[in-house]
């Protein structure tokens, strides 16, 4: 029963690593399109492309906060 | 001392039950909480929704007559009340955060007590049924 135990705890720490490491990976995909979208949107409404840039580069700031305080929460557990 | 260590060796095999149960529920929810926060903020749709406010704004600041800089300067003021999620995040990630019951009992403790009174629920189940057979 203990050894059962322990193989299911690994499955579940494989599964949940696995399914993390999709989510890093699709995360920055996420991004660029969500930015894509907001551009366009402001562009649309006759911004100039410079300034939608500029604007939009709040999501990547946004992004990157975000990972580093994942980060940092799992390295203090660690 | 051989009554000490069967105890030592059931209570071991307990935390086993208890950590396969938490990281069972663990592994099936936290993914998908962390992928419905994130997709809420970054998705197509999500950041044309914004588009469209920010575009709406600017639009607006433009025909009342505010000069081009400003207009774009206020949109951008605008726009960094949404990424104030990031400072929330961090202040967040920095604080440790004491969610209460209702009876102002910590969660956390509250939370291990229900699994582990549902285990020994389960285990004297298991034992009923094996003293039937």
């Amino acid at each position: 029963m203990k050894i059962g135990s322990v193989f299911t705890i690994a499955l579940h720490l494989t599964r949940l690593s696995l399914i993390l490491f999709v989510f890093w990976l699709t995360f920055g995909w996420n991004v660029r399109k969500a930015r894509k979208a907001f551009e366009k949107q402001l562009i649309l409404q006759g911004m100039a492309k410079k300034d939608a840039k500029r604007l939009s580069a709040n999501y990547v700031k946004l992004k990157n906060e975000i990972m580093s305080t994942l980060k940092s929460s799992f390295l203090r557990r660690i | 001392m051989s009554q000490e260590k069967e105890k030592k060796k059931e209570e071991k095999e307990e935390d086993v039950e208890e950590l396969k149960e938490v990281l069972s529920v663990v592994s099936k929810e936290v993914p998908s909480l962390i992928k419905s926060i994130i997709a809420s903020v970054f998705s197509e749709e999500a950041g044309r929704d914004m588009g469209k406010a920010a575009a709406a704004f600017y639009k607006e600041l433009k025909e009342a007559g505010m000069p081009e800089e400003t207009a774009v300067k206020m949109t951008e003021n605008y726009i960094s009340v949404f990424t104030s999620l990031g400072d929330i995040l961090k202040r967040a990630g920095k604080e440790k955060v004491v969610v209460t019951t209702g009876k102002g009992e910590d969660i956390g403790e509250e939370i291990s007590r229900k699994i582990k009174e549902k285990l020994a629920e389960k285990r004297e189940e298991e034992e009923e049924e094996e003293d039937e057979d």
